[in-house]
């Protein structure tokens, strides 16, 4: 259903996520073997045995999606390590995906389930985890029903379930639908909505490979990840020859929306900058003049024009203020105004917050308020120093990713959009002509 | 008593020698759990701010980790989304609101307790017994409970966990975490999308006006008789932006006709409520 969302990408672009081309229905097993699905879970099984699996994923380099900088190699041994002899392991699929404006993962898991299966079904073996849980928003209806169909269908062929493949291991895969908070894409959360308990991040160290769900080492792994991990065992991602470092090589989903002529869902390759990913949702519609680029999600940093010429990796975006994310990139013209979404953005993230430490459950909403009261008109004394100091702050005493990336959206302001603030905060005028602070001011007044 | 120079410094050396080599007491924590009983939960202490308010924000950690189960707390949750009903009502803030409402002569809403109406309690039973009795599967069996009546009402919670043995503040402060539990009588309820997109569409605006004009804010309890402001989880594939839904329908509103469209939806749903008033 969402396969439309998905943009074509130039043909230079690699395609290794995402089926290629016009494939048929996503859960039909025997077409997907046919085209290549569990060849790599086959030669992990039969010939490599978890040793030989843990060490060509640490010979990859690749690191995770998530942006921890942590290898996948690292991890996969810090978890097949941990934990007594006997001790029960455990993969989770984290699929929550918890940005409301992005579905990248979710079309993923509708259209290539089997890879994402394949992929978590090797991690299971390697490390030596008996229970693979796939968490998905109950929103995502079609991609619950799509993988619990390629799930049984994988079960019956013996892929997944008892004695996979002819051996004596287990793998039993498990789709855990949740709702509820926005918290739930970070992984402790999301570990602890599994356990059936209040979504609160935890401490880390102990990471989860140590001590993850019901306290047993366990691997969280997002499925584009995941999905990668059979093209590292068949030797796809040898000779991928593009100009991003190595340790990302591989491909990631991104979803372009905002202002550009087709809004959508592309795979795109680490390596490749922004302008190139913005084309192929067909640029700026004629008369529309960039004015910044929301990279991120909610907790995403706004970067000027200039920064088209960015490279699109986890460093250089880090560097300039901003992250992949959730693979949300959002084209603002002329008409709107960063100030205003800055402040919104931030207001969302500080109602979405946990509440368990302090400078995030104050801090943010204090940042909130301080960015409503410039789009108001309204503002007290130095507001940008004081703004800046806190979202310092706010960032330097964080728990988790959240607090740490909530204040991306206004510091980016700070640092890039000294202009439209001046003139909010100074002049007392919006440059885009939305946010009338004196208007605002005076109905204010009255009320 | 004679002068020995450098004696002082001896004296400090020696000190500094000595603790060099004694036992180190610092834990590198959390590296290192430290050594103490299990049943550990250090020292409890509710704070105040500088206006006198208690600090807690009733999350229900410490009750969760209480191994004796001996706390309760009361009283409104710190963002005024519910009315927390757990423990004896003489507990803090609680007490305040009453005490404070009867000296000004006006009426005492018994909020407390209207929520321990008795229910028939028999599907409480059968759902648990569905779903073994199982702690893990708490966010489940909540989900079940509030599919029988609608809401999550307290007697229920209250059974829920005398008979699975489940700590009642693990129900509770389980329950008040996700945004789909709800603890009152679902009434009309306004839900706007807070994506990326939408908040450039102007989403930011329209719900800064809903609020204002329904008397609310996102998230928070609606006063008796009110439209709830809500924010959706997952932008509707294919709406368009801003999405504003009422009861869960998508409804086209502006940034302009927002203020408008919130006065007529509090009109529609006041008229009863204050033909009631009048009437006591």
């Amino acid at each position: 259903m969402n396969r439309d969302a998905i943009l074509t990408a130039p043909a230079r672009f690699p395609r290794l996520l995402l089926p290629a081309g016009e494939a048929g229905p996503a859960t039909d097993l025997s077409a997907a073997v046919e085209a290549g699905a569990f060849a790599a879970l086959r030669k992990a099984v039969e010939e490599l045995q978890p040793q030989g699996v843990l060490a060509a994923v640490a010979e990859s380099g690749m690191l995770g999606r998530g942006g921890s900088g942590l290898t996948l190699g690292d991890k996969w041994r810090a978890c097949a390590r941990a934990g007594a002899a006997g001790d029960a392991h455990y993969v989770v699929v984290n699929g929550y995906q918890s940005d409301p404006a992005v579905q990248t993962d979710r079309v993923l898991l509708e259209t290539n389930p089997f890879a994402v299966l394949e992929g978590a079904a090797i991690a299971a073996f390697a490390v030596g985890a008996a229970e693979v849980l796939v968490a998905v928003r109950v929103e995502a209806a079609d991609a619950i029903r799509t993988l619990e169909t390629a799930i049984e269908a994988a079960e019956k062929a013996g892929y997944l379930g008892e004695g996979i493949l002819g051996s004596t291991v287990d793998i039993r895969v498990s789709v855990s639908p949740l709702q509820g908070s926005y918290m739930l894409g970070e992984e402790t959360v999301l570990l602890k909505a599994l356990e059936g308990k209040r979504g609160q991040p935890e401490q880390q160290p102990p990471y989860t490979t140590e001590r993850g769900l019901f306290g047993k080492p366990t691997l969280v792994h997002g499925p584009q990840t995941l999905a990668a991990v059979p093209v590292i065992l068949n030797g796809g991602m040898d000779g991928f020859e593009w100009t991003g470092p190595r340790d990302f090589a591989g491909t990631v989903l991104v979803q372009l929306s905002g202002a550009v002529l087709r809004p959508g869902i592309a795979e795109v390759p680490f390596g490749v900058t922004l302008s190139e990913i913005v084309d192929i949702a067909g640029g700026l519609p004629p008369s529309h003049r960039l004015k910044a680029l929301l990279v991120g999600g909610p907790s995403g940093g706004i970067l000027p024009p200039e920064a088209m010429s960015l490279v699109y990796d986890h460093e250089n975006l880090e560097r300039a203020g901003a992250h992949i994310g959730s693979g949300s990139i959002v084209v603002v013209d002329q008409h709107s105004c960063v100030v205003d979404l800055a402040a919104v953005l931030t207001r969302f993230c500080a109602d979405e917050a946990c509440g368990k430490t302090i400078p995030c459950r104050i801090g943010l909403r204090r940042l909130a308020e301080i960015g409503s009261r410039i789009c108001e008109g309204q503002p007290r004394g130095d507001e940008v120093t004081r703004l800046s100091d806190l979202a310092h702050d706010v960032a330097a005493s964080a728990l988790c990713a959240h607090e740490r990336r909530a204040t991306l959206a206004l510091a980016s302001l700070v640092r890039y959009f000294r202009d439209e603030l001046d003139a909010h905060i100074l002049r007392n005028s919006c440059p885009a002509g939305i946010c009338h602070p004196k208007a605002d001011a005076r109905a204010g007044a009255t009320s | 008593m004679s002068f020995i120079p450098g004696l002082g410094i001896a004296k400090g050396m020696g000190l500094t020698l000595r603790r060099f080599f004694a036992p180190k007491a610092t834990i590198q924590y959390p590296e290192t759990a430290p050594d103490v009983a299990v049943r550990f939960r250090g020292r409890l202490q509710l704070l105040y701010d500088e206006l006198g308010n208690v600090k807690c924000e009733t999350c229900f950690q410490c009750a969760q980790a209480c191994p004796v189960e001996c706390i309760d707390m009361g009283g409104f949750d710190t963002r005024g989304r519910f009315h927390v009903h757990w423990g004896a009502a003489e507990q803090f803030a609680e007490r305040r609101e009453e005490s404070a409402l009867r000296r000004s002569g006006r009426p005492v809403p018994d909020t407390a307790y209207e929520h321990f109406g008795g229910i028939d309690t028999a599907p409480v039973d059968a759902i648990l017994k569905r779903h073994d009795y199982d702690q893990k599967m708490i966010l489940a069996i909540l989900a079940d409970i509030q599919d029988v009546y609608g809401y999550l009402p307290v007697a229920a919670l209250k059974r829920a966990s005398q008979v699975s043995g489940a700590p009642y503040a693990l129900l509770y402060g389980t329950a008040t975490y996700y945004s789909q539990f709800h603890f009152e009588k679902p009434g009309r309820t306004v839900a706007i999308c807070r994506c990326t997109t939408c908040a450039l569409a102007g989403a930011g605006r329209v719900a800064r006006t809903l609020a204002r004009e329904l008397h609310t804010e996102i998230g928070r309890r609606p006063t008796a008789g009110g439209v709830a402001l809500e924010s959706l989880h997952s932008h509707i594939a294919g709406a368009a932006s801003p999405l504003v839904t009422l009861d869960g329908r998508p409804h086209p509103v502006t940034a302009a006709s927002a203020a408008a469209w919130a006065r007529s939806l509090t009109a529609a749903s006041e008229s009863p409520a204050s033909a009631g008033r009048t009437d006591a």
